[in-house]
């Protein structure tokens, strides 16, 4: 029995636009599941029908063997992260904090105990007496883990909590969120667009499109075996290259060329989708596909090149710091198994 | 030549003057000048007719710290206050916790009851002369057609200072309605999501957040209806007149002892007197707002 389910979960605007189109989702004790997917993809209209911010129009939530389908966000015990904090402006960091505990009829003594046990997890003991107007964006947020953390609720639910942070403080919240939730166990929601982010946390990325599910599993499968094209296209940075061609008695012929390119795994003959990630292209004098550099950039450890031909444009990743400059002529060749099909009608994996 | 040179600075100067003199000479004519005479009239015996006048001192003053009539003004205008803004503050606070949310014709009702703020101070008083006149007053015959009594609202004793105060409140609570509402709605609503996670009870998110955060610019509106309060002068007049003593005010004794009375001098320190317990309490008020506003930023 999975901790929190969704069972056929559809939210319908008053307008008549459809937020999220019969979810289903289980999710297990202590699993920290991200929720992934581009704006409008109704990953956070999900995450707030968990709450009870936000009622479905249909579809059932059960969290531990109860339906919480109709309950207030109060009688669910959950923990909220909002993606702007929310945090009580009139209040000092310390009250905010112990505000689910005032509610909850601690007596002072008590909320004070918790309350510093949670700033010195997060850091936080010298920034009690401020308020939260006097914060920068990371400790706000941090206040906000800190009030969402303190009442020990059976679910946390994150609300990209760092989308409104620089690149800097987010990769050190992001590990500060993974070390408390490894260390609690406490079942995590964490909703992102951010695939980078969605990678380094999550147990399980639930990927989401237009108010569907469509894929879910560990960031590794996600990212190896992804099961759509939108998958292949939004998982990963940069994102698969994307070949269309036919595939022929065990080769795939790249549309508008004559080469052939053998398949490791026997895949249906008719029209495809080629996916390869840019780790499993490179620059190799006598590869198959011929084309012409249209841009290289660095990225780090690697180089970027760019190479264009009639097939369209596929991204090559070399660990060479030389070579292949813009303009020049490049042959490229696909590590066989790194080598994904898919169904240029219907989108899906064809593996 | 460079700007900063002499008569670049001359020129700049004269445009400055240019630009501030007329306010500058409005100022003085309208609030400098006034002020000045007014204090000047304050020791002298100076009458509204008649040019026979003298210095007299300090005796106006003595006369206005021992006169009951002031005394009794002082006392009723500050228990004017206190009714008046306290119960505009309590029914405009609870008018607007009930327009907050939205409805159906939301925009019609708040328009109906903004209506009395917008008019006239007189026409309000006259209006509610009207309402509350004992023999034919709209009140009182629905009151007879309810078989209740029918008190003499605006002649009574005991009644009339109240009846003014209900007038008032009449006219102002739609103020009230006005800035409390506009205080409840610049709380976020994912600061009320948050409350609700924290499993707040609605007392808890009134008494700790819903107050707090418009208690502000609650504060500014209730400094604002009480210095025009303290100044209670247009009611009193369209009802019982200046010289009734169960509801003279500061501004109506004011009246009465300079235009009907004709004392000058008097009225002049009488009017000192009030422009520095006004300042004085304005005073108190801006600090205790500013130390409010501090606090939220600390």
């Amino acid at each position: 029995m999975s901790f929190l389910t969704l069972e056929r979960v559809a939210k319908l605007w008053p307008d008549g636009t459809s937020a999220v189109r019969g979810a289903d989702l289980a999710i297990q004790e202590g699993e920290l599941v991200v929720l992934l997917g581009p704006s409008g993809c109704g990953k956070t209209t999900t995450l707030r029908m968990i709450a009870g911010l936000e009622s479905p129009t249909s579809g059932r939530i059960r969290l531990a063997g109860s339906d919480v389908t109709d309950l207030p966000p109060a009688r669910r015990d959950v923990g909220f992260v909002f993606q702007f904090y929310a945090l009580y402006p009139h209040m000092t960091v310390a009250e905010n904090i112990a505000f689910p505990l005032e509610c909850a009829g601690l007596s002072h003594g008590e909320r004070d105990a918790a309350v510093r046990r949670v700033a010195e997890r997060l850091g936080l003991v010298d920034l009690l007496q401020r308020r939260p107007r006097s914060l920068s964006g990371g400790d706000q947020q941090r206040v906000g883990l800190a009030r969402a953390m303190v009442r020990r609720p059976r679910l946390w639910l994150m609300d990209e909590p760092l989308g409104s942070l620089d690149a800097a403080r987010r990769a050190e919240m992001c590990e500060l969120i993974r070390v408390q939730q490894l260390q609690d166990r406490v079942t995590t929601i964490y909703v992102t667009h951010d695939q980078e982010e969605a990678m380094r946390l999550a147990d399980r990325v639930v990927v989401m499109s237009q108010g569907e599910i469509v894929q879910v599993g560990a960031p590794g499968e996600v990212y190896d075996h992804p099961a759509t094209l939108f998958v292949a296209r939004f998982v990963g940075s940069p994102g698969m290259n994307l070949v269309e061609g036919v595939v022929h008695r065990g080769e795939f012929q790249p549309a508008r060329t004559d080469v052939r390119i053998p398949l490791a795994h026997a895949a249906p003959d008719g029209p495809a989708v080629l996916g390869a990630r840019p780790e499993h292209v490179r620059l190799d004098p006598t590869g198959p596909l011929a084309g012409r550099v249209a841009l290289d950039a660095e990225a780090g450890p690697w180089r970027h090149v760019h190479v264009e031909g009639p097939y369209g444009r596929v991204l090559a990743q070399t660990v060479e710091r030389r070579g292949a400059l813009r303009g020049a002529e490049a042959r490229i060749a696909f590590d066989p198994t790194g080598i994904r099909l898919f169904d240029p009608e219907s989108g899906r994996s064809l593996a | 030549m460079s700007p900063d040179s002499a008569p670049a600075r001359r020129r700049g100067a004269g445009i400055a003057w240019g630009l501030v003199g007329p306010v500058l000479l409005l100022l003085v004519a309208f609030n400098v000048f006034p002020l000045v005479y007014n204090v000047v009239l304050s020791f002298t015996s100076r009458e509204l007719v008649g040019d026979d006048w003298r210095w007299v001192g300090g005796a106006n003053y003595e006369r206005v710290f021992t006169d009951p009539l002031f005394a009794g003004a002082l006392r009723r205008t500050a228990l004017f206050v206190l009714c008046a803004v306290g119960a505009e503050l309590v029914l405009g606070f609870v008018l607007a916790l009930a327009l907050v949310r939205g409805f159906r014709g939301k925009g019609a009702v708040l328009a109906v009851v903004l209506v009395p703020m917008m008019l006239s101070p007189a026409v309000m008083g006259l209006f509610g002369a009207l309402v509350l006149n004992g023999n034919y007053g709209v009140l009182n015959q629905i009151l007879g057609g309810l078989g209740l009594p029918q008190p003499q609202w605006l002649s009574d004793r005991g009644l009339k200072f109240w009846s003014v105060v209900l007038i008032d409140v009449w006219m102002w609570t739609p103020f009230m309605t006005l800035i409390a509402l506009a205080g409840l709605s610049s709380i976020p609503a994912q600061v009320h999501e948050a409350a609700a996670i924290d499993r707040a009870s609605r007392w808890r998110v009134f008494t700790r957040i819903t107050l707090p955060m418009t208690a502000p610019l609650l504060g500014l509106a209730v400094l604002l209806r009480a210095t025009d309060a303290l100044k209670q002068f247009d009611l009193v007049m369209a009802t019982t007149g200046p010289n009734d003593a169960a509801t003279q005010t500061l501004s109506t004794l004011l009246y009465q002892v300079v235009f009907r009375d004709g004392k000058v001098g008097l009225g002049a320190a009488f009017a000192c007197v009030v422009l520095v317990v006004v300042i004085a309490l304005a005073t108190v008020f801006t600090r205790y707002l500013e130390h409010l506003r501090r606090a939220r930023e600390a």
